[in-house]
């Protein structure tokens, strides 16, 4: 089996200013979310990913074909921009059959592939109406629609979720995850933490136009060896669990938590300790309510490679 | 098999290509133009002038009925490929088309700039090179409306209210400097139009872009004349370039004492200068240094 989005050795350069360097990607079936702070590179990996610029070095290809000037293939992806893409005085259905215009479909196709489009992403009732008088939620979805509507099988959003509230977040969130169980390829942009967590398990991390990691977030954050794991563990006797932990040479700090119940410990092997969490528990009769990891997520992850 | 571990099969078939690819972004551009205000009362108005040298081919063929009428203007009737020539190098044409392109070619560039919509054109399975025959073309449509088909039924009609083909078989090349200066002013017209276009998001900036240019070359050419009293200066104004190279096209004497050469020249330069500036200018994505 192939990737479906491949990148080889991509850098990217504006004048002197680096926007991508020495990227190797390899992007299969289902949601990837690509994270990184404003400024990243994001914006610049996706242009370069939908074939809109050039790159300066390296090759990319989707579905095995190189992307660059391979317009045929422009029509197998879905590119919902970070930025509105509006004419304000068009209708929902006027800016959504004349996109559709562009794809080579049949009248008959387009409206079909319209109305499909509207009705997934809950404008229907709004179609007549000009996207002027649109709430940011509706122009978003109107956006993801457009993305949407040819049925593409790769998928690229770049930010699709700024600027909603959080009913609208919720609403494009389950729509955008409704593509997994179709099989299909979706790249998701963010700088949002939560909302690539909400999405998806598969991340790419980008910081100053570098990948920092890609994969499994749980698997990122276990290769990260040198930075101490904290795991939480809510128990009957949290002081008499902490003294058996300080003898452990893995165990790298003890502290206890704002409830009286709890305590945290550090360690630079997880398996190490949860392994013994069982056997001390059961020589010292303690009662396990809870263990937890609570730097097992993007944000911890996100803030210790990128070095904060 | 877990879904991170699944790619994709390779597919040979061939994707669908149409064959015009541009024709929805000149059906747009032709609707939006006739949908705005004025549009229709200028562009009819356009055409009087082919109006009336249809009645004047009309009345020449008609002359002993129509002396009283004319008198002096004999000499003007006299149809001959001059009359043609007239028709397409004249002021009141050249006024028109600039008119027009205010109207139809003002935001084809400049709206997409305003609404991000570059990306998306160019996120779908068209070239830049259709992008730009989408739009290039909603100027063609209207400018042959204009100057081709006008000029070509002028001379259809002369067959017709003559009746007989001596004019044509007396010029025969005539039709074709008809179609061929009608292509350049396209031609010309659609980069000038396209370039000013691509230059700002505010469609009504380059409007004023388009009239100015044209006008303000004009004016500086009759400044210029009347300080150093050279014809030379009249490669500075676009009008005065078009008629030089209009005069070749109609086997006429060029209005200005200067070869048409370098008319043709300033001519071309203004549209691989715009062309260059459109190439960098039309960009899916817009990088900000």
């Amino acid at each position: 089996m192939n990737p479906v989005i491949e990148t080889k050795n991509l850098s990217k350069w504006y004048g002197n200013v680096l926007g991508l360097s020495d990227v190797f990607l390899q992007i299969s079936s289902g949601i990837t979310g690509l994270l990184g702070p404003n400024g990243a590179g994001k914006s610049t990996l996706l242009s370069l990913i939908t074939g809109q610029i050039k790159p300066s070095i390296g090759s990319v290809s989707l579905l095995g074909e190189r992307i660059r000037n391979n317009y045929p293939l422009l029509a197998r992806i879905g590119y919902c921009p970070e930025r509105d893409s509006f004419y304000e005085e068009m209708t929902g259905w006027q800016y959504l059959t004349g996109l559709l215009k562009l794809g080579h479909f049949s009248s008959s196709q387009i409206e079909s592939l319209a109305e499909k489009a509207l009705d997934i992403v809950e404008l229907v009732e709004d179609k007549h109406r000009v996207i002027r008088s649109y709430s940011q939620g509706m122009r978003q979805r109107l956006k993801f629609a457009q993305a949407i509507a040819h049925n593409p099988e790769v998928l690229i959003l770049d930010e699709p979720l700024n600027g909603l509230d959080p009913l609208g977040k919720r609403k494009l969130i389950s729509l955008i995850k409704s593509y997994r169980q179709k099989e299909k390829t979706v790249l998701v942009s963010s700088h949002v933490l939560p909302e690539i967590e909400a999405l998806t398990q598969q991340i790419i991390l980008i910081h100053q136009g570098k990948i920092f990691a890609q994969g499994d977030i749980h698997y990122i954050r276990d290769l990260l060896e040198t930075h101490p794991h904290k795991i939480s563990i809510r128990c009957s006797h949290p002081r008499k669990m902490a003294s058996e932990f300080i003898h452990k040479p893995y165990v790298l700090k003890v502290s206890f938590g704002t409830s009286q119940d709890s305590l945290i410990v550090e360690t630079n092997n997880r398996d190490g300790l949860f392994s013994i969490i069982p056997s001390l528990s059961v020589k010292n009769n303690i009662q396990i309510d809870e263990i937890t990891s609570p730097d097992d997520n993007l944000q911890a992850v996100f803030d210790y490679l990128v070095g904060k | 098999m877990s879904i991170k571990e699944r790619g994709y099969t390779h597919w040979d078939g061939k994707l669908k290509e149409s064959r015009f690819p541009w024709w929805p972004i000149s059906r747009l551009g032709i609707r939006l133009t006739f949908k705005k205000k004025f549009f229709k009362f200028f562009f009819f108005l356009s055409l009087s002038p082919a109006l009336a040298y249809l009645v004047g081919i009309y009345v020449s063929e008609r002359m002993e009925e129509f002396r009283f009428m004319v008198q002096e203007s004999v000499s003007f009737l006299q149809i001959n490929p001059n009359y043609f020539k007239s028709y397409l190098t004249g002021d009141f044409l050249y006024f028109m088309i600039i008119l027009i392109l205010v109207f139809a070619a003002s935001g084809l560039i400049s709206d997409d700039l305003r609404h991000n919509s570059l990306q998306l054109y160019f996120s779908r399975p068209l070239k830049k090179r259709d992008y730009f025959m989408g739009k290039s073309s909603v100027i063609v449509f209207f400018l042959f409306i204009l100057t081709m088909i006008p000029s070509l039924v002028l001379f259809l009609m002369k067959l017709i209210f003559s009746g007989s083909f001596k004019f044509f078989s007396t010029y025969p090349w005539l039709p074709l400097s008809i179609i061929g200066y009608s292509l350049l002013l396209t031609v010309f017209f659609s980069f000038y139009a396209l370039f000013l276009s691509s230059l700002s998001p505010n469609r009504r900036y380059v409007a004023v872009l388009i009239l100015g240019f044209y006008f303000f070359s004009d004016i500086l050419f009759g400044i210029f004349k009347g300080i150093f009293h050279s014809h030379y200066f009249s490669l500075l104004s676009i009008k005065s370039n078009l008629q030089q190279v209009g005069a070749l096209f109609f086997q006429q004497k060029t209005p200005y004492e200067i070869s048409w050469v370098f008319s043709l020249l300033v001519l071309l330069g203004v549209c691989v200068l715009s062309a260059l500036v459109l190439r960098k200018k039309v960009q899916g994505v817009r990088i900000i240094k």
